[in-house]
């Protein structure tokens, strides 16, 4: 899951909840309702209307198509994002949990973007029986079967994932590094936050597995400004990679100070620095060559999902990114979940569209095969691996453009 | 007289307003009962049993801010101690090995053997009911750490060192992955379990158990409020200098509040993250210290169902006002076509609407919304006039009794010497006042006469000498302890505390010598009880000492009284300490020869007490009808020493004062 | 690159932060040194200075750090940057002191000091809501020039801070010291009741210190966009927090000590980097905070306060 954090945060209250409408309803159809809980304010937010861009696209087509008969789909948008915390509030994702859990007529769930959000919600949801297909949450905490009695206390997978999570994404970088860019030794940085401290643990234990020597482990301030100390420490070990967990906030200012400090050195990140954001924010030249993950297959600009990027073009006048394609993706889970139940004329209740949802086998979605495993983890787990390299003919801050697909990183 | 005096002295009377507040009350706790049953939205009741958490922790910043006036902008570290402490010994984090020495745990149901794939390992248990009183005992112990480096703070520095302390809680809870899982957050946290019955996901138990809490801790601020405890943080707030004057003892009482304020947090972090069954670093910032005081400076800083209602306006703010005034906003701006409008995220907002608060309470409503200040009206025209006013001597002096008067020396200064860097404000001064006797201290301004009053009381270090009071060496003692031995002052430029009442002022000079502590406060045994009652009809005899001048105005605040009426409610103050020495510091000063008089035979009939006298006064006829001994300072030193008439005509005396000798005269 | 390389090049790096933060606090400690009040907005006016510095030097047509400058042209832009971005905040200071702290000037406790707390959030979130919480790509014409000093690298920018925040100083001791507002100023610091008394236009002389502290704050915020590169919503608080514990370890109201406070928090930030990690830091700062304010208020530099009885 994508835990993108920025400074500060607290605890708060809650937040507007608006319907987005997807289209009419016929009079006698029923009506299936889907939360979708993103952070909609906050450092995530211009992601989140991306992302949400998806699932809005997935469901307006189903309505219009009337690709499930005698079903009309309404997406209703929970915000976990709060001023105070400044990006996703677990408060505030609890709170949306419990209302999205109270109100009967949701019967399947989309999100949450951040894992920290994931392991507020999970619980309720579980409590609730309503299952959550996130596309962005990558901490792989939440659907580890250790911690079944925190997460899941009912017992049934409840938290599915069109992504993989950062126990692939970690440790695929480091095989990367080490089968393909040879690099023996390296630095690690993350940027304290849940997903970065996350990633950069998983990718360390690799990078060790691996036998690239970890030179060091050290962790930068968001809310600093300054870190040449650390970057100068780590100039004087002089390693071969840095590797950094975490997100823009502190992520454009080590490119930057990086760029100047340690010219020569491989610069690696996860999904948290693939964001037009890291391009504008830290720009050229400091961002060239940096490389970076995403917990997907790179379907962008992939001739087959052409029509699908036109439609979303033509649709919201923005271009999509990796992770609006798998919230695309959650949402034709949930509908051919219910297609599923109509076919077979169940009844569409939360736990049998749950349930629809564990047994889901899709084979030509955009992502490629989709299948659940008994945890709710996708079972095609691909890791793609990019490289900045800069398109001068091409906006500077757009990601589709200027972060050049390399390929799939590799398993253990 | 007297009846209006037991009247007032028997507090839990209270007439007809009361029972109109009691009704509404009742309405109240109906109407928080029934909520979850009428109005079954399970987001809905989520948010208010938030907005209990957030009423509690308003709460205990009101007894930190509020009563005792010490500005602890780091309170949310207290939060965090509660949340980690029941998250640590509830969650899966935390696991050690399992051996057969915690099998005695497990019966008591603290402990569970559990097994993830390995060895088997002790899972903490930890009930709810058990952590809630617990955890409250382990942040307040670190509210008397984090406050004891504070006790000699400025108040915006203190501010800032309570900053430091709460930012640096939520670091360390970010860097000990160990204990905390870092910013990754504790979670699985248990639920509270009831005979068995796990809460689990509904918010209904918790609301419940959240306004049991508030209700729970709204009793208890009320109860220290209204006690002997609450008085001396009030008092503290107001004026800590003359607080300690009067007996209060500084250390102990901050420590006091600093400890409940974090223990109601304590309680808060339990409740809260039971609920939540998560807890990161960042749920502890300074922004959430912000917004709680936000809430207590929005409901009234010192007012109890102030800050409730704050806490309730700031969620009702986020979770109802906000969001509906963004649609509406969205609605308009569709209807004229604006972008921007269409666009624009109130709820974002939230924080700004912070700052405006803060910005504008401060400049336009101090006092917050529901004062804390019981605003008395001033007495009518009639009522100032009731009684007629009685001249001369103090009033019902009788009823007050004799206290013992000692013999030898009530004060016995030898010696002393005050510096202040390189200024000498006291040299070698000798002063003795007998028991029972008056001594008048005399001299030009800056000779030294407060700082000798200063130096008695314990204000000021005297570097030589030594100061005896019956005897005892009281060199070096703190003013609350110099207090409760016997000594009690008033100030030259009237250090009331000016938000409290006159009979609050009076009954702060009793403090040292009641006992009741603050579980006597909130218990309010029989024994408090009565002991309140004593102390309040003492004061109000003391009160009636000034005839009509005060009495009637004894539920009055202190600023709004005259100046004479300030002095007299200082002396008053002090006699309620029943001292034996009684050091007055200009007593008569600002009043009119009509005052002074009726002043001066008053404090004479004091003389009949038992009580000795030391007197610092610029009027010479004060001074000659008052005092048996008159001792003159002139920078620093013992000029002159004797009675009145001898001193008056003594050539250093006036050389001092008129800065020439008697003789010359000049040439007009 | 040897020991000796690494700690030079570290004291460098904390001799940098050690100016802005000297600088920061000077303003800081200014308005305390007359007012006695900690001004908790001063860091949020920085970091609206660092923003209203951006559209200056974003009206040139500058953008990133791609157009270069040299001579002239180079020293005309930063002049006129350095002088709209000091008299915009400035101005934003002393709006502050005439509407919302004047009324509260004679009113005793917390409220002044509560109000600046309120104006801080309505400022941090005024850039939050208006400029989003990314950060900024600072427009930056200076020509990346470095030197070598034995095995550790001098950039001209660090040379610039020093010069700026040397030249900024002096200039304040000189107005403080030699102008008649300046002694007028001191002597408001000391004792406002007399200093009316001897004709001193007391509302006057803080608005001036304001006015001063804000500038300084300004000039602080676009000498920070200059040195990273990268400004975003949130600078206020970390920076503030260091430059407040440098102004409280220097001597809080004393200008030499801002100074050198500066300089002692800037290398304890860098060495406490190098030797026990960043993650540590802000403990360490905010632990020096807490141990001057509670053994030392005064600070290195700063008289312990008489006793007021």
């Amino acid at each position: 899951m994508l835990t993108r954090r920025s400074a500060f945060k607290a605890a708060a209250g809650l937040a507007a909840v608006s319907a987005a409408g997807v289209g009419p309803a016929l009079a006698a159809d029923k009506v299936v309702k889907v939360g979708i809980n993103l952070s909609f304010t906050g450092a995530d937010a211009t992601s989140a209307t991306r992302i949400s861009d998806g699932a809005i696209l997935a469901f307006e087509e189903a309505n219009k198509n009337h690709e499930v008969p005698g079903i009309t789909f309404d997406l209703e948008k929970y915000d976990d994002g709060t001023a105070t915390a400044g990006q996703y509030d677990p408060a505030q994702a609890a709170t949306n949990a419990r209302k999205m859990v109270s109100d009967p007529g949701v019967l399947a769930a989309i999100g949450p973007q951040m894992s920290g959000a994931g392991k507020a919600m999970a619980p309720i949801l579980s409590a609730g029986d309503l299952g959550t297909i996130t596309p962005s949450s990558t901490n792989p905490d939440i659907t580890d079967p250790k911690f079944a009695a925190q997460y899941r206390p009912n017992g049934k997978a409840i938290y599915f994932r069109t992504v993989a999570t950062d126990a692939y994404q970690g440790p695929n970088m480091a095989n990367y590094m080490a089968n393909t860019l040879k690099v023996k030794s390296v630095y690690v940085l993350d940027d304290s936050g849940a997903y970065g401290v996350g990633i950069a643990d998983a990718f360390q234990k690799q990078a060790e597995k691996d036998g690239i020597k970890v030179l060091g482990r050290d962790r930068l301030d968001p809310k600093a400004a300054d870190y040449s100390a650390v970057l100068t420490k780590i100039k004087s070990l002089n390693p071969q990679a840095i590797y950094y967990g975490g997100v823009d906030q502190a992520g454009v200012k080590l490119a930057k100070q990086a760029y100047d400090i340690l010219p020569n050195v491989i610069k690696a990140g996860g999904d948290g620095i693939q964001s037009a954001d890291f391009l504008s924010g830290a720009g050229f030249p400091a961002v060239e060559g940096w490389y970076a993950t995403v917990a997907a297959p790179h379907v962008i600009g992939d001739p087959k999902i052409a029509d699908f990027s036109k439609r979303f073009v033509a649709r919201f006048g923005i271009q999509p990114e990796d992770y609006s394609v798998t919230c695309y993706t959650a949402a034709q889970v949930i509908i051919e979940a219910v297609k599923d139940l109509m076919a077979h004329k169940k009844d569409v209740t939360r736990d049998a569209v749950r349930q629809a949802i564990q047994d889901v086998n899709m084979k030509n979605s955009l992502l490629g095969p989709i299948e659940f495993d008994a945890n709710g983890d996708i079972k095609n787990k691909i890791i793609s691996v990019f490289q900045i390299r800069k398109n001068p003919d091409k906006p500077l801050d757009s990601p589709d453009d200027q972060y050049s697909y390399i390929g799939v990183a590799p398993m253990a | 007289m007297n009846a209006l005096a037991a009247a007032l002295t028997r507090p839990f009377d209270r007439l007809l307003p009361a029972r109109r507040r009691q009704l509404a009350l009742a309405v109240l706790v109906a109407c928080i009962l029934l909520f979850p049953v009428v109005h079954n939205n399970d987001a809905d009741i989520d948010s208010m049993a938030n907005a209990a958490a957030y009423a509690t922790l308003a709460l205990g910043l009101n007894i930190v801010v509020g009563f005792a006036g010490l500005l602890d902008l780091g309170y949310a570290a207290f939060f965090a101690i509660g949340a980690y402490y029941y998250g640590v010994f509830t969650s899966f984090q935390v696991m050690p090995l399992w051996n057969e020495y915690w099998a005695p745990l497990a019966t008591l149901g603290l402990v569970e053997k559990i097994n993830q794939g390995g060895p088997d390992l002790v899972h903490f248990t930890l009930s709810f009911w058990l952590a809630l009183p617990t955890a409250a005992m382990l942040t307040a112990a670190f509210g008397v750490l984090f406050g004891a480096p504070t006790l000699r703070l400025r108040g915006d520095y203190l501010a800032i060192v309570t900053l430091g302390f709460g930012e640096i809680v939520p670091i360390v809870a970010r860097n000990v992955d160990s204990v905390t899982n870092g910013a990754a957050g504790l979670n699985g946290i248990q639920a509270p379990h009831l005979f068995g019955w796990s809460f689990g996901v509904s918010a209904t138990p918790y609301y419940y158990v959240g306004m049991a809490l508030v209700a729970f801790l709204i009793f208890v601020s009320i109860r220290l409020r209204d006690s002997r405890i609450g008085r001396a943080w009030m008092a503290i707030r107001e004026d800590e200098i003359a607080a300690s004057a009067m007996g209060v003892n500084l250390v102990r009482l901050k420590l006091l509040a600093f400890a409940m304020g974090a223990a109601f947090a304590g309680f808060t972090g339990v409740f809260y993250v039971s609920k939540l069954q998560t807890a990161t670093p960042e749920m502890f910032g300074f922004p959430v210290s912000a917004m709680i005081l936000v809430m207590v400076v929005l409901g009234g800083m010192g007012s109890v169902w102030g800050v409730v209602l704050g806490a309730a306006v700031l969620q009702l703010l986020q979770s109802w006002f906000l969001p509906d005034l963004t649609s509406w906003t969205h609605a308009l701006g569709e209807l004229i076509g604006s972008e921007w409008l269409q666009h624009v995220d109130f709820v974002e907002a939230i924080e700004l609407f912070f700052g405006i608060i803060l910005v504008v309470m401060m400049l336009f409503r101090r006092e917050g919304l529901i004062p804390a200040a019981r605003r008395t009206p001033a007495l009518s025209f009639e009522a100032q006039h009731v009684a007629g006013v009685q001249r001369g001597g103090f009033v019902g002096l009788d009823r007050i009794g004799r206290w013992e008067k000692g013999s030898g020396n009530a004060l016995e200064i030898r010696g002393v010497t005050v510096r202040f860097g390189g200024l000498t404000a006291l040299n070698r001064v000798d002063l003795a006042v007998p028991a029972g006797g008056v001594v008048a201290v005399i001299g030009p301004n800056g000779s030294g006469k407060s700082t000798l009053f200063n130096a008695i009381t314990g204000l000021v270090a005297a570097e030589e000498g030594s100061i005896r009071f019956e005897g005892a060496d009281i060199h070096g003692l703190l003013p609350h302890e110099i207090l409760a031995r016997g000594v009690a002052r008033t100030f030259q430029n009237i250090r009331l505390f000016p938000n409290l009442t006159v009979l609050e002022n009076v009954l702060i000079g009793q403090h040292a010598r009641l006992s009741t502590g603050p579980i006597g406060a909130v218990l309010r045994l029989p024994r408090s009880r009565a002991e309140e009652r004593a102390a309040a009809m003492w004061a109000m005899d003391i009160i009636g000492l000034f005839g009509s001048r005060l009495t009637p105005r004894a539920q009055q605040t202190v600023s709004g009284l005259s100046y004479a009426n300030r002095r007299r409610v200082e002396v008053a103050r002090a006699l309620a300490s029943r001292p034996r020495v009684l050091l007055l510091d200009e007593p008569t000063a600002g009043m009119n020869p009509a005052e002074t008089l009726e002043l001066a035979e008053q404090i004479k009939s004091l003389h009949a007490l038992g009580l000795a006298i030391l007197l610092i006064e610029h009027k010479l006829d004060v001074v000659t009808r008052l005092a048996d001994t008159v001792v003159v300072l002139d920078h620093g030193e013992k000029i002159a020493e004797g009675r009145p008439d001898e001193v008056r005509r003594n050539e250093e005396v006036l050389r001092a004062y008129l800065g020439r000798a008697a003789r010359e005269t000049v040439n007009v | 690159m040897t020991t000796a390389d690494l700690f030079l090049q570290q004291a460098i790096n904390g001799l940098s932060l050690g100016a802005m933060y000297a600088l920061l606090a000077l303003g800081f400690t200014l308005v305390y040194g007359i007012l006695e009040l900690i001004n908790f907005s001063h860091f949020n006016v920085f970091m609206v200075g660092s923003f209203i510095a951006m559209w200056v030097l974003q009206q040139f047509g500058l953008s990133g750090q791609n157009t270069i400058l040299y001579g002239l042209p180079l020293v005309g832009v930063l002049a006129v940057a350095f002088v709209a971005t000091m008299l915009a905040t400035g101005g934003i200071g002393v709006g502050i002191e005439r509407f919302l702290l004047r009324p509260l000037r004679n009113v005793k406790g917390p409220a002044a000091m509560i109000t600046t707390i309120g104006v801080s959030y309505i400022l941090f979130n005024i850039i939050l809501l208006t400029e989003g919480a990314d950060s900024m790509n600072f427009p930056n014409p200076l020509p990346p020039v470095q030197f070598a000093v034995g095995g550790a690298v001098l950039r001209l920018r660090e040379i610039l801070i020093w010069v700026i925040a040397l030249l900024l100083m002096l200039a304040l001791t000189f107005f403080v010291k030699r102008t008649k507002l300046g002694k007028a100023m001191r002597a408001t610091a000391q004792d406002p009741e007399a200093a009316r008394m001897m004709g001193v236009e007391v509302d006057r002389v803080i608005m001036t210190a304001f006015f001063l502290g804000s500038a300084l704050a300004g000039a602080s915020g676009l000498i920070f966009g200059l040195y990273y590169n990268v400004i975003s919503f949130i600078i206020g608080f970390n920076a503030g927090l260091r430059a407040f514990t440098a102004a409280v370890l220097g001597g809080i109201g004393n200008v030499p000590g801002a100074m050198l406070g500066g300089v002692l928090i800037g290398l304890t930030e860098a060495l406490g980097s190098q030797l026990v990690g960043a993650a540590w830091v802000d403990v360490i700062i905010f632990g020096i905070l807490v141990l001057v304010l509670v053994f030392r208020p005064a600070g290195l530099l700063g008289q312990p306060a008489p006793n007021k009885s």
